[in-house]
């Protein structure tokens, strides 16, 4: 009841602020004298956006913003310590919501929800329903304001698979099958064989990401709350399996097509091998589509992107065994094949610290909903330097800032449909987002992945040791405690 | 009870009084403990509460709660999961059985540990501390052993031995005056016939080899390493501090590496193994090598790691070492020359006396620093191809970047106790009797 | 012939054939350091698509060098991006380097001149009194009390436990103490100092990481400077004695003249050391205090490793290093005092 109470005066206290606000000339800016210092990492990506628009919101509210970066690898943890510890050296962070978890049990994130249901300017309901309803959400509450998009796509050259008369892949087969009989050809001119599929595996980078995107088309099916990394009544690893097992195997028989040294490379190597024309195929997130139209790319204009393949066997999550997709056991199929998009990262977005004072809370979160206001965000993610990605409906209507941004007419339209079919999947996989979920992805699959691809251990081996280690880290932290986290981000239990 | 006798550097004679003789003042008297205090006090400050926290974590859960963190107190069970659980693979690593080769191997080395055990027992240095002291060094290091047996791969030892073979050699260079010592040729004949026993089985039984886990591979990356930064270090300090014209040119390009940060230097050599866009990319087309990337291979990929840091910390050894080199009387040399003394004497007998002290320092200083690889494996591999590149300080880091602070912390008290373990050895076995042997 | 080239009238210079050798030794190794750097420099003016298409090895012949990666990180991100840190770089370095040296050379002289004798009893009692404050701190009292607390304690007991039990260690086990101080890797400690510094109000300040930086490479410099001390001859300070110098005076004016070029080159050695740290830099700064490691390493992001910015990076820092060593080598090679002083 009380709660209630204070809620509603905030809320009424919010929206005289912000109507304050749009009378910034007549009355005094309303934090004038707040100084944030946002944490992010270091890098044009994230950080330039963020400084490029802090003057502006300075002139607009008063906040003076102070973006801070640190290196990509050691932002999760520089901002664990300064929470935990109570040293609050930042007020804000924009990081990736795969890390949401480890902050918001804690106690460390503010929840914004009656920020952005007073919020009209935000537009919240313009934003991809993935990124409303899960990635910036846990247990119902919301906790971060999404300023990117990030899933997997893949991406093909168009003049590649047209000389080899064949279709962009819908399955994970196919995809193979176009990478091998596109290997070796000369695609940029130079004499010289060039690959079928290039895939950043280095361990400790992104090796592991890409096996999440390879299985869960055989292993989520029935739509976003089902969960693509364990069952969701056991907690049992939904890894030891025919489905994941046949994924191990798809990634392992990509190495054939691919550069001999793409066990030591990561996306900086093949985000530029794919810009100098050396690929026919690649696995990535968003940003190919606007490095391929920057300066100095080769493949301007022949750069196709389509959703991320699919499966047309699934698997029976009774019996452990792969069975062919019908209606029923593929309801979100598209032509038989069980797509399942995978939102890896979730997009980089921006939280506030629950442990500073109201004012500063109040103009961390202006500034995040400024950001991720329209008039700002649909200029930003068209912006190749960006590291933002669409994630807003209005984003893929108009096309003009993306050709202004250096696009083709059909370029433009194929990388945007390719974006809007993801983002319009019932079927999007939500990364990993339980405790301490570096110690699943970042340590155990990464290690025991790279030792598969290595040949030191067999398909099914790698499999088992998988389950058998994630379910050792489960029972170490509490596996009802994870269990309840893990129904929590999938937002199929509590909520308000 | 001279504790110094088993544990410490006997660098300096305890009982030859260096003090000068002459009385002196208070301000002389106070100056005994004004010197050393700041040092003393400044890293016991900075070392003390880090060791006793980290010690308390590696026995504990570290969880992140609300309000701040909760440590739990769980016995041994980090220690117990890197040695006997999931992750014994990861730090030791996969074992293969041990032939009847491998068991010879570990018989003679404990009945050569035993031997030595009882000519310590038999002299008048026996102590009981030193005596518990020996049995702990044995047990850990038959236990070393074992694992380096089971679990090495071929190259991985082809390496190992010869790092050891030029050390033992090295060591007879400089102890006596032969040219080679009989239990120096017993010792290096009965690796070759094992080695080519173990290639035969391995040419057979191409399953049964074991893979290093993060423990063996940390120790060939420091045996490896400082064994070449060592000998190159010195070569090339003897090199330059003959009279050449421009050699103060080569002095101060060889010391370039060491000016750059772990960080840069591990993104270059990134680029110099690059097989697609690297500078030797062209070397390895031509070499008909295209489609073999050096970091795909476990052997390749260390020996990848090896270079890198030897490029990077040659200079450190050099520097040191040109400085004791710049340090020998030319007097002394210049007498000799008209004794008509050869190049090798001339080093032997004049030059190698001399840098000992100084050499054994710089090698202990950067066995200690080797132990804490992790710029150029992290940015080269990651760790990989599997765990072929991974140090100890690496999947520490990994733990502690992800989360794992008590299995990090554990790790690098593992790592703290087989450093500190082959620094004593190091420091008793082989600096004290160098030592010794320069008095 | 052939013994005119393998002997030489001059028995300082080598013979021809030595001499020969010797410079394609030398040119070899010089090549194995200098092409890595050669590349480093040609890459700092790349574009991206120059790095991407395979190696190209000469400016204005294989690609046309443009300062794109110096426009970025110069101008582009703002002038104080690389500036800020440079400085601090330039400030904690030097400033670290001098701290370690001072207290450095202190501690080495008094370990090569004086016996110390530390009761192992007291060693022991020390260790007691630190983990009873751990503990009493740990049931809740405020850690000020349990510190005094602990220091009565061990003051009571000092000496009446000093006197029952004689053994004691030696100078060697002091020094050895102290370079064991740099076994554990810096992630395993970098959480309690981070907490360390956070209670004394340190985090973010250049303070802090002169302070860490001091002390973890003040081991390294009492090691390098014992061993010069050590080859310096008693006989010099006893004449000074007997003209009536102390000790101070006989450290100032004789010993640390002499050794000259081991200050010097164990200097260069700690302020590198304290110029191209990470770990403890990352934690320990803020905006206003980061160091240059920092970044060259954040430019690997996302987006893989911009090759042309961590060329330009590190070219900028190793220059004033480069420069400093190229000054200071005269003196580096001045160590030939010390054998004269010997002979």
């Amino acid at each position: 009841m009380t709660t209630r109470k204070t809620l509603l005066l905030f809320v009424v206290g919010l929206l005289a602020l912000l109507s304050f606000s749009s009378f910034v000339t007549a009355q005094d800016l309303p934090f004038a004298g707040v100084e944030l210092d946002v944490l992010t990492f270091t890098g044009p990506q994230i950080a330039e956006p963020l400084q490029r628009r802090a003057p502006d919101f300075e002139a607009l509210t008063g906040a003076k913003i102070n973006v801070v970066t640190v290196p990509f690898s050691d932002l999760y943890q520089t901002i664990l310590t300064d929470q935990a510890t109570g040293t609050l050296s930042y007020e804000a962070f924009v990081f990736a919501p795969q890390w949401m978890v480890d902050y918001v049990v804690p106690g460390y994130l503010e929840d914004l929800t009656p920020y952005v249901e007073a919020d009209a300017d935000l537009q919240w309901e313009d934003v991809g329903q993935f990124f409303r309803e899960f990635s910036a959400s846990f247990g119902g509450s919301i906790y971060t304001i999404p300023l990117d998009g990030d899933f997997h796509m893949v991406y093909y050259r168009t003049d590649v698979l047209e000389q080899i008369g064949m279709e962009p892949p819908t399955t994970w087969d196919e995809y193979l099958a176009v990478a091998a009989a596109a290997n070796g050809m000369d695609m940029n001119g130079d004499g010289e064989g060039d690959f079928g599929s290039c895939i950043a595996k280095k361990r400790g980078e992104q090796g592991y990401w890409w096996i999440t995107s390879i299985a869960a088309p055989f292993i989520q099916t029935q739509g976003t709350s089902q969960g693509a990394f364990f069952d969701a009544e056991t907690f049992n690893p939904l890894v030891n399996n025919a489905g994941f097992i046949r994924a191990l195997e798809i990634y392992k028989e990509t190495n054939q097509y691919g550069s001999p040294d793409e066990l030591a490379m990561g996306v900086g190597d093949t985000r530029g091998m794919w810009t100098s024309g050396r690929c026919a195929l690649t696995l990535d997130w968003g940003d190919i589509g606007s490095l391929a139209v920057a300066e100095g790319s080769q493949v301007n204009g022949l750069t196709g992107a389509v959703i991320s393949p699919g499966s047309t066997m699934v698997l029976d999550r009774a019996t452990g065994e792969l069975v062919e997709c019908s209606a029923e056991t593929c309801p979100n199929a598209i032509d038989g094949v069980n797509h399942a998009p995978f939102a890896a990262f979730g997009g980089w977005s921006g939280g506030v610290s629950s442990q500073i004072d109201q004012l500063a809370k109040d103009a961390a979160y202006a500034y995040f909903s400024y950001m991720a206001q329209p008039a700002q965000a649909n200029v930003d993610v068209t912006i190749g330097a960006t590291g933002f990605n669409p994630y807003r409906i209005s984003q893929f209507e108009d096309n003009t800032a993306w050709l202004a941004g250096g696009f083709s007419e059909e370029s433009a339209a194929v990388y945007l449909g390719a974006i809007e079919a993801s983002l319009n999947s019932p079927n999007m996989v939500l990364d990993l987002r339980i405790p301490q979920n570096q110690r699943y992805q970042g340590v155990v699959l990464d290690e025991v992945l790279s030792r598969f691809l290595a040949d030191e251990l067999t398909a099914a081996e790698a499999a088992a040791e998988i389950e058998a280690r994630w379910n050792e880290i489960s029972d170490e932290l509490g596996r009802e405690d994870q269990l309840a986290a893990y129904l929590n981000t999938l937002g199929t239990q509590g909520g308000n | 009870m001279e504790l110094e006798n088993q544990l410490a550097i006997p660098g300096q004679p305890t009982k030859k009084k260096r003090t000068s003789g002459i009385p002196t003042s208070w301000l002389d008297n106070s100056a005994r403990y004004v010197l050393i205090a700041p040092a003393v006090l400044i890293v016991l400050v900075m070392a003390i509460f880090p060791l006793l926290v980290s010690l308390y974590l590696s026995f504990s859960r570290f969880k992140f709660v609300r309000g701040g963190f909760e440590i739990t107190f769980i016995g041994f069970a980090n220690y117990n999961k890197l040695f006997f659980g999931s992750e014994q693979r990861h730090l030791l690593g996969k074992f293969a059985p041990l032939t009847p080769l491998d068991m010879l191997v570990m018989a003679l080395a404990i009945g050569g540990m035993v031997y030595l055990m009882y000519r310590y027992v038999r002299s008048d240095r026996f102590r009981i501390f030193g005596f518990i002291m020996r049995i702990v060094a044995m047990i850990f290091a038959g236990a070393l052993l074992l694992m380096l047996l089971a679990s090495l791969t071929l190259a991985g030892w082809i390496l190992w031995v010869l790092c050891i073979a030029i050390l033992f050699y090295a060591l007879f260079l400089y102890t006596k005056t032969a040219y080679y010592h009989p239990l120096g040729v017993i010792v290096g004949a009965g690796i070759i016939i094992w080695l080519s026993a173990r290639l035969q089985s391995v040419l057979i039984l191409p399953n049964a080899i074991g893979l290093p886990g993060t423990l063996s591979v940390t120790l060939m990356f420091v045996l490896g390493g400082v064994a070449l930064q060592y000998f190159l270090g010195l070569g090339l300090g003897l090199l330059l501090t003959q009279n050449l014209p421009g050699k103060r040119f080569f002095r101060v390009v060889f010391l370039l590496p060491m000016m750059i940060t772990p960080v840069g230097i591990g993104f270059l050599f990134k680029m110099m193994t690059d097989t697609l866009k690297g500078p030797f990319s062209p070397v390895w087309i031509a070499a008909g090598l295209g489609d073999f990337a050096m970091l795909g291979q476990g052997d390749t990929a260390r020996l990848a790691v090896i270079i890198g840091d030897t490029w990077q910390w040659t200079p450190f050894v050099f520097i040191i070492l040109l400085a004791a080199l710049e340090g020998v009387s030319k007097e002394t040399i210049e007498a000799a020359l008209v004794d008509g003394a050869n190049r090798f004497q001339m080093f032997r007998y004049l030059i190698l006396p001399e840098i000992i002290p100084v050499s054994t320092t710089v090698i202990l200083i950067r066995l200690i620093e080797s132990f804490k690889l992790i710029d150029m494996p992290n940015i080269l591999t990651g760790g990989g191809p599997g765990t072929a590149t991974e140090t100890l300080t690496l999947q520490a880091y990994v733990g502690w970047r992800s989360g794992d602070l008590g299995g990090s912390a554990a790790l690098a008290y593992i790592l703290l106790i087989v450093a500190t373990f082959c620094a004593i050895v190091f420091v008793n076995f082989i600096r004290r009797r160098l030592l010794d042997w320069v008095k | 012939m052939i013994r005119r080239l393998l002997t030489s009238s001059n028995p300082f210079r080598p013979s021809p054939i030595w001499m020969a050798i010797s410079y394609v030794l030398l040119g070899f190794w010089a090549f194995v350091v200098l092409f890595p750097l050669y590349w480093l420099a040609v890459t700092a003016f790349k574009l991206p698509a120059d790095v991407n298409d395979g190696p190209a090895y000469i400016p204005f012949v294989d690609y046309q060098p443009v300062m794109d990666a110096w426009n970025y990180l110069l101008v582009e991100s703002g002038e104080n991006f690389v500036r800020r840190p440079y400085i601090n770089t330039i400030g904690v370095g030097i400033a670290s380097a001098l701290g370690s040296l001072v207290l450095g050379a202190a501690a080495s002289y008094a370990l090569a001149r004086f016996d110390y004798r530390p009761k192992l009893a007291l060693i022991g009692l020390f260790i007691v009194c630190v983990l009873l404050t751990v503990l009493i701190t740990g049931l809740g009292v405020p850690w000020q009390l349990s510190v005094v607390a602990a220091i009565a304690v061990y003051a009571l007991l000092a000496q009446s436990v000093g006197r029952r039990f004689s053994a004691a260690l030696g100078n060697s086990d002091i020094a050895f103490w102290l370079i064991s101080q740099r076994m554990l890797p810096p992630v395993a400690v970098i959480i309690p100092i981070y907490i360390m510094f956070q209670q004394f109000g340190l985090l973010n300040t250049h303070a802090a990481l002169v302070i860490a930086y001091t002390a973890a490479h003040l081991p390294l410099a009492v090691w390098f400077l014992r061993d010069y001390f050590q080859g310096i001859p008693i006989e010099l300070e006893e004449s000074a004695f007997i003209d009536g110098a102390n000790r101070y005076q006989v450290l100032w004016r004789i010993i640390l003249p002499l050794s000259t070029p081991g200050l010097i080159a164990t200097f260069l050695i700690v302020l590198v050391f304290a110029w191209n740290e990470y770990t403890m830099a990352l934690f320990l700064t803020g905006a206003e205090t980061q160091t240059m490691p920092l970044l060259v390493a954040a430019q690997n992001a996302t987006r893989g490793p911009q090759w042309w910015n961590i060329s330009v990076l590190v070219l900028m820092m190793i220059t004033p290093i480069v420069v400093l060593a190229v000054i200071l080598e005269r003196y580096i090679a001045r160590g030939i005092l010390v054998g004269a002083v010997k002979g």
